[in-house]
């Protein structure tokens, strides 16, 4: 097993930086990167509207689920996917083999505007945890770190 | 896959509960999700048919002890036993960090349980992961009925490997030793990420807080 992924403090603040942006075009109102295991990785808008670990979790399944029907017809995996609602509606696309970027929109943008800049927020996203992955920062602590009481309490 | 958070100060670890059909894994999730402070977990989300069969994966994300400063936060997955859905195993396993695998105790389930962990191991080689190198404990579930094997059968049949690991005696239903389980593997698993530090340290060690002997004694110790 490697060493543990960091996200530094300047990680984070040029992920959101990236996801900002992209947020402000695109008119939208939450996006979250995630890994292809369901972690979250960044998050940046209006996270009061729901709870973005499940919706990571529910994302990455979902797009792992449609990997079988892209097979079908000939492709490796859809890029993208889109889960239409009447008045909310997810976007995700692919960033990378191990990352998925997730949206959320609602009635103030259109599917075509967060697609368009969705794409090139991906590559912005992508070419960051690229650095993070071979920046070698890490986080260390040690065995007496870790309390000898139980992580979780029967209550 | 882990992952360190400095701007939100959080760690993430995904704990999977692997085993056959009809084990228990969802009931180990219940019981968790009824029992621990309402602050310190999120919503138990459950993908199952319409006669409560895990179709997908049950999923409960956890807030536990603080490192350095940092929350730690536990992703707990169910995945579906049913043999026919093995994609969805292997989509479960994806970047997991720790195991617990959940046997059923009936003579009659042997068959499964060998058959369950024969696939776990198959599932986490085509992740290039062996079962040695990720920290797993064994529950043997159900133990509060009649027609179950004795422990040291199981221990035999499903904890013979060079290296044996923590093993629980179980009743999910009532919730003997579920939190005792996950409270092993979690121990085992930051114990394992506090052994890969690769950095020099910038800050002292905290005083660790004085040991408290377990609330309940394991069935088999690691070795």
């Amino acid at each position: 097993m490697n060493a543990i992924p960091c996200l530094t403090i300047e990680d984070v603040a040029n992920l959101d930086g990236v996801l900002g942006d992209f947020l402000q075009k695109a008119e939208a109102e939450l996006t979250v990167v995630i890994d292809r295991g369901g972690n979250v990785i960044s998050q940046f808008g209006d996270m009061t509207v729901m709870d973005v670990t499940i919706i990571a979790a529910l994302a990455a399944g979902s797009f792992a689920a449609t990997k079988e029907l892209a097979r079908r017809i000939g492709e490796i995996e859809f890029n993208a996917l889109y889960h239409q609602g009447n008045g909310n509606h997810i976007f995700m696309n692919s960033v990378d083999d191990d990352t998925i970027m997730i949206t959320v929109f609602g009635k103030r943008t259109t599917v075509g505007l967060v697609r368009f800049y969705s794409a090139s927020a991906a590559q912005s996203v992508g070419a960051l945890l690229k650095a993070l992955s071979t920046g070698g920062h890490g986080f260390s602590f040690d065995a007496s770190d870790i309390t000898a009481t139980p992580v979780f309490a029967d209550q | 896959m882990s992952i360190i958070n400095y701007a939100s100060r959080e760690i993430q670890f995904k704990i999977v509960y692997y085993g056959p059909a009809l084990c228990g894994k969802t009931t180990n999730l219940g019981y968790i999700h009824k029992r621990i402070n309402p602050e310190n977990r999120g919503d138990l989300v459950s993908l199952a048919t319409a006669a409560d069969r895990t179709l997908f994966f049950d999923f409960l994300p956890l807030n536990a002890v603080v490192i350095k400063g940092f929350v730690t936060k536990f992703q707990l997955y169910t995945v579906p036993g049913q043999v026919i859905y093995n994609a969805t195993r292997q989509l479960v396993l994806r970047s997991v960090d720790g195991i617990i695998f959940v046997a059923d105790s009936q003579w009659e389930k042997m068959e499964e349980n060998v058959e369950s962990f024969k696939n776990l191991e198959d599932n986490l080689a085509k992740q290039n992961i062996s079962i040695d190198e990720i920290p797993y404990v064994v529950q043997y579930n159900k133990r509060d009925l009649e027609n179950v094997a004795p422990v040291n059968y199981l221990e035999y049949v499903l904890n013979n490997r060079k290296k044996r690991v923590q093993s629980f005696e179980v009743v999910s239903s009532t919730g003997q030793n579920v939190f005792a389980s996950l409270n092993a593997v979690s121990q085992i698993l930051l114990h394992k990420f506090s052994k890969q530090s690769d950095v020099p340290k910038t800050a002292p060690a905290p005083v660790a807080i004085p040991m408290e002997p377990p609330a309940v004694k394991p069935a088999g110790v690691a070795r």
